[in-house]
């Protein structure tokens, strides 16, 4: 059985040997169809880091009345913290508003000496949410739960913006998975018709093979191994050249190359739509034996 | 029985490529088929190493039957066979010692043992000093022989040969029914497929005639009026 899936792979690895032209040709064609992957994927995923970066300030800020006593509005702070989505939440009273106040807009910290000792900035509640809660959807159910509370003023959570940011997000994930999906099943039958003329080349050795007690698997796994390579390689080839891409672009357009985990998922994206490709080429490119 | 065929037919289209075949080949024998050109040799052959089943009855070879065999069993019967092809089939790409060695690389036999037995192999049919060779610096009687050694490399039990002398000239077509006898004498079923029985000495062998599908009583066979 080892002497078999020996034989098996360096029959795979001849059959490269043996055209090595078009199998390189192959190759360039996929990195190139990559490419073109790879460059959306960097497009998405620096959109992506940016509109997270936007998420992930995504809170609410809840304004007191004025005559509510700083005891009350720990209080409500407790019940706020305790509520579903809540992550953690942050009592800002009115001495510390208006420090930040004259810390944030030192020229327009007059204003405040300008309207008086009776006047106080609000005091107020900043509420971060969790992850699963920075949707226009959730804010707003919290936003109202918490605007029907006692002592509460006023709340501001990114109405007008927040829906816009939400479906963009949405859109971009959906964007991803689809174009992600598409290009694999092009990719797949760009293998799949590569590996079929290989195929329909090497029509006599695969008839001679099976005559002489070549077991099925034994034919189909060089076929596989070729597909596998050819996909995964040109993935590889495909992250190299984009690399150099974004290496001489970087100056001009500042962004980040793809993280650890993409980079890994196109090549496994690649190795498995080699190995779609071969099989589906395989399965209908194989001849059968004649007499 | 190595071989039995019973009331097997075989139709592409309602076309009777077979009709009605029932033949018993013993092990150790040497059987020739023969016939003229479309009378269903080659369909025969192929409905022995099952690249075609029959449309009606059964066949049995080496324990294997046509209508219980497994399309992932198929490789075992085949390595109970060597074939041979009128036109060689040799792999254009390989050497003359890879293309005798491929029977014993699919079946997962060890590099030393497939280098011994391929040597062996080539010496015994003389072709050593042609095992660097590729097919087509071959001679036509050479390419047979090596064809003829790819078939008998993995020690089958049957070896079929189809009209293994159709390409080649009459003094060569005869060093290769020479050797097709050697074969048989040394214990190995022959079955040989050919238009003309008569390049088969008389007494060597068993003779039955095919004409269009049907096997025919060699008594009142006339096909030699269309060889």
């Amino acid at each position: 059985m080892i002497h078999l899936l020996k034989n098996a792979i360096s029959e795979g690895l001849l059959n490269i040997r043996r055209k090595l032209g078009s199998f390189l040709i192959t190759l360039l064609m996929v990195s190139l169809s990559f490419m073109v992957f790879d460059i959306f994927l960097i497009i998405s995923w620096n959109l992506g880091t940016a509109l997270k970066d936007e998420q992930e300030n995504v809170g609410i800020e809840v304004f007191l009345r004025d005559n509510i006593t700083e005891v009350e509005s720990v209080i409500l702070a407790d019940i706020i913290s305790g509520m579903e989505g809540v992550r953690s939440v942050y009592y800002v009273s009115p001495e510390e508003a208006e420090a930040v106040f004259r810390a944030d807009l030192p020229e327009q910290a007059d204003l405040l000496t300008l309207l008086g000792p009776q006047f106080h900035l609000p005091a107020s509640i900043q509420i971060s949410l969790h992850p699963d809660y920075r949707n226009s959807e959730k804010v707003g159910g919290l936003a109202r739960t918490i605007s029907g509370m006692d002592g509460v003023e006023d709340i501001v959570y990114g109405k007008e913006y927040l829906p816009g940011l939400t479906r963009a997000v949405d859109i971009l994930e959906k964007l991803v998975i689809l174009a992600g999906l598409v290009l694999a099943l092009s990719l797949s039958l760009v293998v799949a018709n590569t590996v079929r003329l290989a195929v329909a080349r090497r029509a006599l050795t695969v008839q001679i093979m099976s005559i002489v007690g070549a077991p099925g698997w034994f034919v189909r796994v060089p076929f596989l191994g070729e597909g596998l390579l050819t996909g995964v390689t040109g993935a590889a080839g495909s992250l190299l050249l984009t690399m150099a891409v974004s290496w001489m672009l970087s100056s001009s357009v500042p962004h980040e190359f793809l993280p650890g985990k993409w980079i890994m998922l196109v090549l496994i994206l690649g190795a498995s739509s080699g190995a779609a490709g071969s099989w589906i080429g395989m399965k209908s490119g194989i001849p059968k034996p004649r007499s | 029985m190595l071989i039995s065929f019973g009331n097997v037919s075989r139709f592409y289209n309602d076309w009777p490529a077979l009709e009605n075949i029932n033949l018993q080949v013993q092990r150790g024998e040497f059987l020739v088929i023969s016939g003229p050109s479309g009378a269903g040799k080659t369909t025969l052959f192929r409905h022995i190493w099952m690249g075609d089943l029959p449309s009606i009855g059964t066949v049995e070879v080496a324990g294997y039957r046509s209508d219980r065999i497994r399309k992932s069993d198929l490789h075992y019967l085949r390595r109970k066979l060597g074939i041979v092809f009128q036109d060689f089939r040799l792999l254009p790409e390989r050497t003359v010692f890879d293309n005798v060695a491929l029977p014993l690389q699919v079946a997962g036999t060890s590099p030393k043992a497939i280098r011994r037995r391929v040597f062996s192999l080539l010496a015994e049919m003389e072709l050593n000093h042609r095992r660097g060779s590729y097919p087509h610096e071959l001679s036509g009687g050479e390419q047979q022989r090596v064809a003829i050694a790819r078939a008998m490399v993995a020690h089958p039990v049957i070896l079929l040969a189809d009209e293994p002398t159709g390409n080649l000239d009459p003094e060569v077509s005869r060093m290769v029914i020479d050797l097709l006898i050697e074969i048989n004498r040394s214990g190995t079923t022959v079955i040989l497929a050919t238009h003309d029985p008569r390049q088969v000495p008389a007494g060597t062998a068993r003779f039955i005639y095919l004409d269009r599908g049907h096997l025919v009583n060699p008594s009142i066979w006339d096909g030699y009026r269309q060889l």
